[in-house]
């Protein structure tokens, strides 16, 4: 008889207990509700990006991101940046000094002896804006949608992207697909240069009429456009609590204007003196593909991972990548991150250093050493400390070098005299605030 | 109050209510865990200032210190002491949150005294929960009694804390583990692995259990007992007699629906003392007992 009346106590606490809760949560979730509805997140951040001698960049990056409910989220970028300072213009030192036509045409400038020859006519401000849509389907599906567009005095891009995101494996296993298309249009200062035409000089001419004629006769009319279209495939695989791994791969074709307006390259006779300037030319397609492949893995108190990427294209450059953070938790409010990254590169088949005088002229050629052969590294440090009310602040440090090397090029009489692949030496400084 | 970065996800933790508080989130973004963490953190702080009795001023200060006035009540408090209303009832008198000076003269600080007799027979008379009387807004406490939630509250601060977080994120599986009293209201595929301290070696677990969903609570006097000449007394007072329960387990944990439930059948079956296991058994629930 006793046992019976205690067998009702379960059910009866259980009733009991589901009316204390029930009653509760509803009246004071009213009065809370206001106070904790913050689906707003605000990054701000400064960056300076200063290369030795060369570019500095100031940046200003503003991202608002605004989740609606538990499936959607709308994330809006903006980035100001204004960039000023010279640029290597392709053009080799020689033993004396040397004087260019600005590319606009008007005016001129001179380079000492010995000096790489820069370009320091480089000046501009760039707006950039984004914003993207991401929409969880149903369990296994996301999806996103985004516009981009940006515009700086000599050019203009503006693009849209999508993708889609299917889970297997209870999430375990993320398959993705997305693809982004861009227009650009380039409208360069003076207008773009013929291909591989001859500088011509002021100098040159007995009148500023004739000037303007032999210089008109190196320039195209109008602008020109560039159209990049991307795909990429990629798996994300959990392969424990505690690692996953990543894969994609991408597709990327350009066509269109891809020749830098602004670039030029000696042309040298056998002591290596120069006879002449010409304006490089690039091809107008460019198919590549490349690899990703990372891991990534959380520690007792921290974050690591090791990331390594091939890719190559029909112009013939190859690079690979090999990039690691790791990140370290002094305390559950602050951290310390680490940056190392490898980067080496093979030259595009149409890289030359210099053309000879008296050498069949090229179809293409340029002298850039962004698309020679290369290595770079970069070291960094990032310091990021959590402050009251959820909001963030962060520090980044990085050291930046690019070393060109000679892809293999006879340097020919006083050219030995110089450092036709200067290192390039950046510095980038960030100040990032989260709330 | 801090935030770490788990595997998993998140790990929260502060102290509340006397106790270590942690929150498990299965969420990735950094910015929803701190809101996560945020809410818990104060819910656990506005539960514990307002039914504390330690406290001067709150609600459970006004009860006790109202000597023999009525006095006026809010509807939570009205609902939390219609809950421990019914626990007395469903208790037989056995569970009792009224039964204050007779825990204040089972001091568990290493005094190594027993009360006597003269003194327990003094505090039954300010004893039980029947001389209570509850209308819709107000509550009258015989003069010389009080009440002390401390059976109850911080479980139903775990149960109101997961309940919110499952209302405001209702597809992110969080742990609230209040002091060992746990809740988990979204199930989790692979389930959040719980240890059930050894009551013989503390700090250590003594068996694993997977939660994918639901609630445990853990009573025992563990921690809190005193030994004088041999024999074990614990924390929990049977409120009819004004002694400790004897041969009550060392601890027992209940898992249930909720957090209320399961601390409410841990403690009941405490104070059925030898019939512990024989009670929990009718109740139709799992659970651990350490003898």
């Amino acid at each position: 008889m006793q046992l019976t009346s205690k067998q009702s106590i379960a059910s009866a606490l259980a009733l009991a207990s589901c009316s204390l809760l029930s009653q509760q949560v509803s009246a004071a979730d009213s009065a809370e509700s206001g106070a904790v509805n913050d689906d707003w997140k605000v990054d701000a951040a400064i960056m300076y990006y200063g290369e030795q001698d060369r570019v500095q960049a100031a940046e200003a990056i503003g991202n608002v991101q605004k989740a609606f409910g538990d499936s959607s989220l709308l994330d809006m970028k903006i980035v100001v940046d204004s960039l000023t300072g010279a640029s290597a213009s392709g053009a080799v030192a020689q033993s004396e000094s040397q004087t260019f036509t600005r590319p606009s045409g008007d005016g001129q400038y001179t380079v000492a002896t010995g000096d790489t020859p820069l370009d320091d006519t480089f000046h501009d401000t760039r707006v950039q804006l984004s914003a993207n849509w991401q929409e969880v389907i149903n369990q296994d599906w996301t999806g996103n949608i985004g516009v981009y567009g940006s515009k700086e005095f000599d050019y203009l891009s503006m693009g849209i992207n999508g993708g889609l995101e299917r889970s297997f494996n209870k999430n375990n296993t993320t398959l993705s697909l997305s693809g982004a298309f861009t227009n650009d249009v380039v409208d360069p200062v003076g207008g773009r240069p013929v291909a591989m035409s001859e500088m011509v000089f002021r100098g040159d001419y007995g009148n500023d009429a004739d000037y303007q004629a032999a210089f008109d006769q190196t320039r195209l009319a109008g602008d020109d456009t560039k159209q990049t279209s991307d795909i990429m495939f990629g798996v994300t695989q959990i392969i424990n609590r505690n690692w996953l791994m990543q894969a994609n791969y991408g597709l990327s074709s350009v066509s269109g204007y891809m020749t830098d307006p602004y670039k030029i390259l000696s042309e040298v006779d056998i002591n290596g003196k120069t006879q002449a300037y010409r304006y490089e030319n690039r091809p107008d397609s460019r198919l590549k593909h490349s690899v990703f492949l990372l891991t990534k893995g959380a520690l007792d108190s921290g974050v690591v991972d090791f990331s390594y990427r091939y890719s190559t294209d029909d112009w013939d450059i190859q690079s690979q990548t090999l990039e690691t953070h790791y990140r370290y938790y002094f305390s559950p409010s602050m951290y310390g991150q680490l940056h190392l990254r490898y980067y080496q590169q093979q030259a595009a088949e149409f890289y030359q250093p210099f053309l000879m005088s008296g050498d069949a002229i090229p179809e293409y050629a340029s002298a850039d050493y962004r698309i020679g052969d290369m290595t770079a590294y970069t070291i960094g440090l990032k310091f990021g400390q959590r402050l009251s009310g959820g909001h963030e602040l962060s520090y980044r440090l990085e050291y930046y070098q690019q070393n060109p090397e000679n892809n293999g090029t006879e340097i020919p009489g006083q050219l030995q005299n110089y450092d036709l692949f200067p290192a390039v030496k950046a510095i980038i400084a960030q100040v990032s605030y989260s709330f | 109050m801090s935030l770490q970065p788990r595997p998993w996800g998140f790990l929260g933790s502060f102290n509340a209510m006397a106790s270590p508080c942690e929150l498990l989130m299965a969420v990735n973004d950094e910015h929803i865990a701190r809101q996560m963490l945020n809410l818990a953190y104060d819910e656990a702080k506005r539960i514990e200032h307002k039914f504390s009795r330690f406290i001067e001023g709150n609600m459970v200060w006004q009860l006790n210190h109202a000597q023999g006035e009525t006095t006026p009540i809010d509807a939570e408090t009205l609902h939390l002491l219609t809950f421990a209303q019914q626990c007395f009832q469903l208790s037989e008198a056995a569970f009792d949150i009224s039964a204050c000076p007779l825990m204040a003269l089972w001091r568990f600080d290493g005094s190594h005294r027993v009360p006597s007799q003269t003194d327990i027979d003094d505090a039954l008379h300010h004893v039980g929960f029947a001389h209570i009387e509850l209308t819709d807004t107000t509550v009258f406490m015989p003069a010389g009694m009080s009440v002390d939630f401390g059976g109850i509250g911080k479980e139903y601060a775990v149960d109101r804390t997961a309940q919110l977080l499952a209302q405001r994120w209702p597809k992110t599986s969080v742990l609230v583990n209040f002091g060992g009293d746990i809740a988990c209201p979204i199930s989790k595929d692979d389930g959040w692995q719980v240890g059930i301290e050894n009551p013989q070696k503390l700090d250590n677990a003594a068996a694993l259990l997977t939660i994918r969903q639901g609630a445990l609570a853990t009573s025992g006097h563990t921690r809190r007992y005193i030994e004088i000449a041999g024999k074990r007394y614990g924390h929990i007072i049977n409120p009819n007699n004004g002694y400790p329960v004897e041969q009550a387990p060392l601890s027992v944990t209940v898992l249930a629906p909720n957090c209320v439930m399961a601390g409410m059948l841990a403690t009941m079956s405490m104070l059925k003392g030898p019939d512990a296991e024989a009670f929990l058994q009718q109740q139709g629930v799992d659970f651990k007992v350490f003898r």
